[in-house]
């Protein structure tokens, strides 16, 4: 019923957190290392879909790989 | 006797009353529904010619509600628990989904959260 909710959280203006992140496109056939972050306010986008990355939580790396319906939430819900 | 969505309510009720007994509809809802079919908000269901109810019961049909919201609220928390979140996970483990402290008062969270919520 309230459509506009979802826009409540962050203002529209900033758009989403993009966070410089070392993201190697890798060719077919070879075997990419996990991208290890701290930056767990990092907005998932559409490019990361496939992509495997170590997650911080404050102590540990969480490995999480990244699938499509993970689009538009944070890195950081991924690794309590 | 008046049938609204395949329920029979008594023909004493308030209108807006009767409505807001499903799922999904509260005063707010209510009120713009009979504002939209030209019924006033203290007009009971005996004094709606047929015509009427069979309105209302074609606007209730076009709308979201019971068991269709019902399942739309299980699906978002199913999705979240599959994504393996940390909101659906405190869903699962019937603990507060935002935050709110854990030491006291839980209650609502642990008869609330759940997987399969009842709405």
């Amino acid at each position: 019923m309230k459509p506009t909710k979802a826009l409540l959280a962050r203002s529209v203006w900033k758009g989403p957190n993009i966070v410089p992140l070392p993201i190697i496109k890798s060719k077919p056939g070879e075997r990419t290392p996990p991208i290890k972050t701290q930056a767990r306010a990092a907005t998932i986008l559409p490019n990361f879909v496939g992509l495997k990355f170590q997650v911080h939580n404050g102590k540990i790396y969480h490995d999480v790989t990244i699938t499509e319906e993970m689009v538009g939430h944070k890195l950081g819900e991924f690794s309590p | 006797m008046v049938f609204i969505l395949g329920n029979n309510f008594s023909e004493q009720r308030l209108v807006l009353k009767t409505l807001q007994g499903f799922y999904g509809i509260g005063p707010q809802i209510s009120r713009h529904l009979l504002a939209r079919l030209h019924i006033h908000p203290t007009a009971r269901l005996s004094s709606l010619n047929s015509q009427t109810v069979l309105d209302i019961n074609a606007e209730l049909a076009s709308m979201k509600i019971e068991n269709d919201l019902r399942r739309e609220l299980r699906e978002n928390i199913t999705r979240l628990r599959d994504m393996g979140t940390y909101r659906g996970r405190r869903h699962a483990m019937g603990m507060p989904v935002r935050g709110q402290r854990t030491r006291t008062q839980t209650a609502t969270a642990s008869k609330f959260n759940r997987v399969e919520r009842l709405g």
